[in-house]
């Protein structure tokens, strides 16, 4: 196997032509993206670069509480996320939704390279903070799925959720069909992802290691990793917030927030 | 002792639109004491905030100031699901879950704080259903396909299967056909003659009750007035 071939800046920068294209197409249709894309472009460049040059920083120092603190700060960075993607704002989560995201997948990340990989150390830069970038970045969209859905059912079926609660239930059992479906709606993506994994496409660990001169049979395996990592990362992830939040979503005396 | 009572309760949501400009209280101070077994009829315009002079009472709203309370006892000392077993409150839209009419008859048993309870038999729901003139209401039918009016009808007999000692019933008979209607009425009526019940019927509607001397009250304003009412202090 050959080592990865570089790309220098000024390839680089022909990479910018299918921004452009893409910037053209919505000029053309007046399709009013053109502003987005820009943004995007520039904040891809700018974030994947930052990225770059604290990961090199990182694997240089080999500090396990540089690497905790990396992974915390992308924690945060994708509940910020994720809380933005949810439009709810009569119910205040963002704080038991960093603290959950940054628990469960710290957890997931350090059995995954611990136990499965067996990264020496556990921590190991160049293993923990890929893998725990690959949990955090599906499950995040998992979360903000699972929570918007928590949300809106629960306005949506308001009545339904008062009425239970008038024959004496609970507010667990009064919103548990909504919960349920919320913690589904967040889990499907994934379970669909491994439906289609290697027919559709080669996943995005699995292109990096070929593309870096890896073994395809030693790739695959780190795929099926990554892929069943992520599908239980999104149950534990969107179960617990899910079950977490719901509990905010009502006030003393089982009375609901929102309606 | 009261069965029911409001001790100088204020309750204020944002827009009251009954009462444009400052006041924009449902209540204002006010004091209300219901004994045990009353029918008490409570009309208003809408909007006045007689549903949620209800929903305090089964703590769905909870007072900004004051004490609403049951036997005397603060309702919020009260754990919610035992609270509104007791105290039951049937919504103006009359809501049923996905299901058979069986399955929504026996909601009320899948709860934990029925635990304990035997859920009564096909026989016995057939029987309360035709106490309301819904005995044409088959069991398995699917509970959504029903009418407004006999899902009104499934709604108080599923709130009567909990045993409640006091019924809140928000303006039942809004979108009934005479008929049910006055199955509804007279289903409170007995709750409240036979079963010994306090009842609280919220109408804007008239209503002419054949069995019961009901107690009126009016919300208006924040202000409650009529019965047996001391505003803004207990008699």
């Amino acid at each position: 196997m050959n080592g990865v071939i570089n790309i220098d800046l000024w390839r680089l920068a022909l990479a910018l032509v299918f921004s452009l294209l893409a910037g053209g197409c919505s000029l053309a249709l007046k399709l009013g993206l053109g502003r987005d894309i820009a943004i995007g472009t520039v904040r891809t460049i700018a974030q994947l670069f930052l990225m770059g040059w604290v990961l090199g920083i990182v694997f240089a120092v080999e500090s396990p509480w540089l690497v905790l603190a990396l992974f915390l700060a992308m924690a945060g960075a994708a509940a910020h996320t994720a809380r933005g993607r949810v439009s709810e704002k009569a119910v205040h989560f963002a704080w038991p939704m960093y603290a959950s995201m940054a628990t469960v997948y710290l957890l997931v990340t350090i059995t995954v390279t611990g136990a499965i990989v067996h990264a020496e150390p556990w921590w190991k830069p160049q293993y923990f903070l890929p893998i725990g970038g690959m949990v955090l970045g599906n499950s995040m969209n998992s979360v903000a799925v699972a929570l918007d859905r928590l949300f809106s059912d629960l306005r949506a079926r308001a009545a339904s959720v008062e009425m239970q609660l008038c024959l004496g239930a609970d507010a667990a059992e009064a919103s548990a069909d909504i919960t349920r479906t919320a913690i589904r709606a967040g889990m499907i993506p994934s379970i669909n992802s491994m439906m289609a994994v290697g027919l559709v496409s080669i996943p995005g660990m699995m292109t990096g290691q070929i593309l870096g001169g890896s073994d395809p049979s030693q790739a695959i395996r780190y795929q099926i990793v990554v892929m069943l990592m992520i599908v239980g990362a999104t149950a534990l992830g969107s179960t617990l917030l899910t079950l977490i939040i719901r509990r905010r979503c009502f006030a003393p005396g089982d009375r609901p927030l929102l309606r | 002792m009261a069965h029911l009572a409001l001790v100088s309760v204020s309750f204020a949501h944002a827009g009251n639109p009954a009462c444009p400009g400052p006041g924009r209280a449902i209540l204002d101070g006010a004091s209300l004491q219901v004994p045990r077994g009353a029918f008490v009829l409570l009309t208003g315009p809408s909007g006045a905030g007689k549903s949620t002079l209800l929903r305090l009472f089964c703590r769905l709203e909870e007072p900004q100031t004051g004490q609403v309370l049951l036997d005397g006892q603060p309702v919020s000392a009260l754990p919610p699901a035992q609270l509104r077993r007791r105290v039951s409150y049937l919504q103006q839209t009359p809501t049923v879950i996905p299901g058979s009419v069986r399955e929504n008859l026996l909601l009320p048993f899948t709860f934990k704080a029925a635990s304990g309870q035997t859920p009564p038999d096909d026989d016995a729901l057939k029987e309360l259903l035709a106490s309301l003139a819904a005995s044409d209401i088959p069991l398995d039918q699917e509970a959504a396909t029903l009418s407004v009016g006999q899902r009104q009808r499934l709604c108080l007999v599923r709130a009567l299967l909990t045993r409640p000692e006091v019924l809140l019933l928000d303006e039942p008979t809004s979108a009934l056909d005479p008929e049910s209607a006055r199955a509804v009425l007279c289903a409170a009526e007995s709750f409240c003659l036979e079963g010994g019940g306090t009842v609280i019927l919220v109408s804007h509607a008239e209503f002419t009750p054949e069995r019961v001397t009901p107690v009126p009250y009016t919300l208006c304003c924040g202000q409650l007035s009529g019965g047996q009412l001391s505003a803004g202090r207990l008699p």
